[in-house]
């Protein structure tokens, strides 16, 4: 009994011993901005001036106000505008990296190049050029438009700044830039011990099977992780929609994502507070969908320590 | 076991006091006499040339002072860092400052500069004009680096080619609306008469102007309200609404690709339309960005109303932190009023608006066309009117309202009744 | 058909979806290289993909900087803060993973669970307490805000990374390395770190693009241009109140992305072995 008990308790020590870099920087750097924010979330700041108790008021004025606090809704717009793009960008942009990152998980002679060639979109990031870049492409007179013309005659829209295209623009933005996620995969499927394969095209398997038994298994847990990741990211997504739409998240606000929004809120308007309120919302609404995730994840996901 | 784990702690330990020390380090650089200026401001190449040139003669002449310029690329990011700063307890002591002078006045961030004026600052030589500008609620607060004046911009080299007349400099509404439908009988197809003014973030200010011609200012601070009626708002949103309609401006999803928040959402840059809107001290960016000449005119119906306003294009101001305030006001009073720092600096922040500094500023050749339009314009303008508290909450909201009844959600009454409600919400919040 | 006609052909029809895919893929890029070599005056007046007025001088132009500043010396800078980041988030995010992926601890769930929700709280309304801890630190206008807090493995996604490759790899690996006499370290560098070699090049390469790419850091922790870096200087030279440098903005645009397409280029190696689990014992 004495003996196992010193031994968790070493076990403990040891465990902490390699935790202690995470934990102390939790601890100095990450903790208290936290809860100050929570603070904030309280208070009216305008931020340069000390923050004023407010109590639950921009919580209110988030969920439609009352007799003395005024609704807000353009925060409402935001936060269905997010959801539409989390919803059809991650699962789309997550099958194009796994499809691609298995194109390029083959063993054909150029595969360095191709692979470092189709990292350049995710490269350019959330650059002035991106910008640039895509009012060409999806403007009236734009390059997609021009094809679509010579090709098949279609007058399309202007893509970018019609309010019923122009999230969809930032979609394919988003899939394009699919970088990421896709060397996530790779990394996975280089994990994946080749004799599994081997054995398994030993009795006969095709690739069809050798997909869903052995690569799917095999990758589970970093399906799992990019998923969670990329729902993360794409919740907060930010520098794309602020470069392409000069900040302002137009037409019509269209494009006006939460963080987006929260920015424009925190730093445009100067109502700091109010920013934060939005930010432990978004941040209570994603803790809930990653916990409904890794509740998920338990059946699906198979660990090599079986957990 | 117990050797891994102190390997482990060891290389946590080693390399964190590594870093720590090093820390110390950078925390106490002074002490050697000389005193640290530092100058916040924002803008490009040019201008962080000049600025460099006139703090290398400034500390030339003054070896007990040194001054740091931190520099951003645009106003946006400036004001995030500047705002960071100062909440922190660390702001700049110089800080450049746009149209929201009056957030930051309010806001009880700023030093109050009478005091100084008549010993550091010299403001005997600076315009009238420049310091009723840079002073609010009685109290000086900013010295205006220059001035700048809103106006209408045509490209000229395209009118030329497609043999249509040049504008008049000053129109009325019924004559410049003619002339929006000569141009659109007249341009290719894929050339509209003119960009939708409204449809761009910053259109407080053409918005601003027709309030103004209206005779009444978007803010009257002394009663804390705004002159401005609904119905008036209305009025404005019809007749765009009407250049919309016969195609004087572009339709609402094209003019919305256009934010013109610089040469490359620029919708004359892009050869979309002939006519657009800027303040004149952008003119030269623009230019820079394209082939074609560009040219000024005024805003239609200034000539009848003075509608027009001479603005300050931005001040130097100072944080009311700040440790030096004697010595950063005297660099101020080097900027804005000293011969040879004129000469270095031009009329990169706007045309001078110092008696000594133009004596001795020569203009580029570029410039030569604001100067020329800020002359021609002047008789056509009246003192300008306090802005509406929190500019980027009002540009932002009616840019919205704009477009909504552009892309036809809300009926042009609808939107005047929002833009009079914005108004009066963001005075009573203030 | 025999076996060898037929990897041929499927290996051909594979470069030939890559390469197809790819000419859509990379029709953007090529457009901002050809910016890069057009007047500044002509860039938004005819932005088709071939320059009509070409030039050279956009990139002499672009490295000159601001000016008073070289781009060479935002290079530098941004190298500085991008390899320290690198090296500490190696080290330390991977050692904060094993602990959570094979350790067994009092609290581990509440622990990762928190190291979880710092991921998920936007950082724009956290930058005014930051600021007040770097600056009472005195690292304000240093790289130390980019570097220290890499060193206590703040940068969770790192940590959530690794923690998901490490419990993928099969636990009798550290169990017959135990029967060896390793210690728990010992496991660490001999079994996880080499085993996770794919993840830890994948957090180098995203270590350094995601500190090279962050502007809005650097932005509100740096005050001297001299101390100024890459995505700073790409900034300077827009300004819609004065004159924007458009033709040098792209050059240095394109030779911002130079330095982490050859990090990626050579780091390619790393992910083409697979891992034999028969190799490595004891």
């Amino acid at each position: 009994m004495r003996m196992q008990l010193s031994r968790s308790a070493r076990d403990n020590l040891t465990a902490y011993t390699f935790l202690a870099p995470w934990l102390l920087g939790f601890l100095v750097l990450t903790l208290y901005p936290m809860i100050y924010s929570l603070y904030l979330s309280f208070t009216e700041f305008n931020i340069l001036q000390p923050p004023q108790w407010i109590g639950a008021d921009n919580y209110i004025a988030m969920f439609g106000g009352n007799d003395e606090v005024r609704a807000d809704p353009r925060f409402m717009n935001s936060l269905w505008v997010t959801f539409r793009f989390v919803f059809i960008s991650v699962p789309v942009k997550l099958m194009f990296a796994l499809a691609v990152a298995m194109l390029m998980n083959q063993k054909l002679r150029l595969i360095p190049v191709y692979r470092t060639l189709y990292y350049i979109p995710t490269l350019l990031g959330g650059s002035v050029s991106i910008a640039v870049l895509w009012r060409r492409l999806f403007a009236g007179d734009g390059v997609i438009n021009q094809i679509l013309d010579l090709s098949f005659g279609i007058q399309g829209p202007a893509w970018i700044s019609n309010p019923k295209y122009a999230l969809s623009t930032l979609i394919i933005l988003a899939v394009w830039q699919f970088g990421s996620p896709m060397i996530i995969f790779l990394a996975g499927l280089k994990q994946i011990p080749d004799e599994y394969y081997e054995s398994a095209r030993v009795d006969g398997a095709g690739p069809v099977r050798q997909f869903l038994s052995i690569t799917l298994p095999g990758l589970s847990p970093i399906i799992f992780f990019n998923l969670v990741m990329q729902m993360i990211t794409a919740f907060q997504s930010f520098t794309q929609a602020y470069v392409i739409s000069g900040g302002q998240g137009g037409p019509l606000d269209s494009t006006m994502f939460y963080s987006l929004y929260l920015y424009l809120k925190g730093f445009g308007f100067a109502e700091m507070g109010y920013a934060s309120a939005m930010a432990w919302f978004l941040l209570i609404m994603i803790a809930v969908l990653t916990a409904i995730l890794f509740r998920f994840s338990g059946s699906l996901v198979t660990y090599g320590s079986g957990e | 076991m117990k050797r891994s784990v102190l390997m482990a702690l060891a290389l946590v330990v080693g390399v964190g006091m590594a870093f720590a020390s090093g820390s110390q380090e950078a925390a106490d650089s002074q002490g050697d006499g000389t005193t640290t200026i530092r100058w916040a401001y924002w803008g490009s190449g040019t201008r962080v040339e000049i600025s460099q040139a006139a703090i290398d003669l400034y500390e030339e002449r003054n070896a007990d002072i040194q001054v740091n310029p931190e520099v951003s690329g645009g106003a946006g990011d400036h004001f995030i860092k500047v705002d960071t700063q100062i909440a922190g307890g660390a702001g700049p002591d110089i800080i450049q400052m746009g149209g929201n002078i009056n957030d930051y006045v309010s806001r009880g961030v700023l030093l109050p500069l009478d005091q100084f004026a008549g010993n550091e600052l010299n403001v005997d030589v600076i315009d009238d004009s420049a310091i009723q500008s840079g002073t609010i609620d009685g109290t000086l607060y900013g010295v205006s680096t220059g001035v700048t004046m809103p106006a209408l911009v045509y490209n000229k080299s395209l009118l030329e080619r497609e043999g249509i007349a040049l504008p008049e400099v000053s129109m009325t509404y019924a004559e410049f609306r003619d002339y929006l439908v000569m141009l659109r009988d007249n341009l290719p197809d894929d050339v509209y008469p003119m960009m939708d003014i409204g449809a761009m973030s910053s259109n407080s200010t053409p918005f601003g102007y027709w309030s103004r011609y209206n005779g009444t200012p978007l803010y009257d601070a002394e009663r804390n309200m705004t002159p401005v009626t609904a119905e008036a708002a209305t009025r404005y949103l019809e007749l765009f609404q009407d250049y919309r309609e016969n195609g004087l401006v572009p339709p609402a999803d094209i003019a919305a690709g256009y934010a013109e928040t610089n040469a490359d959402t620029s919708a004359i840059v892009a050869g979309r339309v002939a006519i657009g809107y800027l303040f004149t001290n952008q003119l030269s960016g623009y230019q820079a960005a394209m082939t074609d000449e560009l040219a000024l005119i005024e805003f239609p119906g200034a000539a009848e109303t003075n509608a027009l306003w001479v603005a300050p294009s931005q001040f130097y101001t100072v944080n009311l932190n700040s440790e030096h305030p004697e010595e950063t006001v005297k660099f101020i009073n080097f900027l804005v009023n000293d011969p040879d720092a004129a000469l270095i600096l031009g009329n990169n922040r706007g045309a001078s608006a110092s008696a000594t500094a133009r004596a001795a500023g020569a203009s580029s050749p570029a410039d030569q066309k604001v100067l020329d339009y800020l002359e021609a314009a002047a008789p056509h303008t009246s003192p300008d009117t306090p802005r509406v508290p929190n500019d980027t909450e009002l540009n932002s909201t009616l840019y919205l309202i704009y477009q909504q009844v552009a892309f036809g959600q809300l009926t042009p009454e609808e939107g005047g009744q929002e833009i009079y409600d914005l108004l009066t919400r963001l005075i009573e919040e203030s | 058909m025999t076996r060898r006609t037929r990897t041929r052909l499927s290996r051909a029809i594979a470069n030939v979806i890559i390469i197809v895919l790819g000419i859509g893929m990379l029709y953007p890029v090529a457009w901002l290289v050809s910016a890069s070599f057009k007047e500044s005056n002509t860039i938004f007046t005819s932005p088709g993909l071939w320059p009509t007025a070409f030039t050279l001088d956009n990139y002499p132009e672009g490295w000159r900087g601001i000016g008073i500043v070289s781009f060479g010396t935002f290079f530098k800078n941004s190298f500085m803060i991008s390899g320290l980041s690198v090296l500490a988030n190696v080290i330390f995010c991977s050692l904060t993973a094993y602990a959570f992926a094979r350790l067994r601890f009092v609290g581990r769930r509440v622990w990762f669970t928190i190291m979880l929700l710092t991921l998920m709280l936007p950082n724009h309304v956290t930058t005014i307490p930051r600021y007040v801890i770097f600056r009472a630190f005195g690292w304000i206008d240093t790289i130390l805000p980019f570097v220290v807090p890499r060193i206590f493995a703040t940068d969770a996604f790192f940590v959530f990374l690794l923690v998901q490759f490490i419990r993928s790899l099969p636990t009798e690996l550290d169990e017959s390395a135990y029967i060896d006499g390793a210690g728990k370290f010992g496991i660490y560098t001999r079994i996880i770190l080499p085993l996770t070699v794919p993840a830890l090049v994948t957090t180098m390469l995203f270590s350094f693009l995601w500190t090279w790419d962050d502007f809005f850091n650097q932005l509100l922790f740096l005050n001297s241009p001299d101390k100024y870096t890459v995505p700073m200087g790409l900034r300077l030279f827009l300004d819609s109140s004065g004159i924007s440098s458009w033709g040098p903005m792209f050059a240095m645009s394109v030779l911002a992305i130079v330095p982490a397409f050859v990090l990626f280029f050579s780091l390619q190696k790393y992910f083409v072995q697979g891992i034999a689990t028969t190799g490595i014992k004891g």
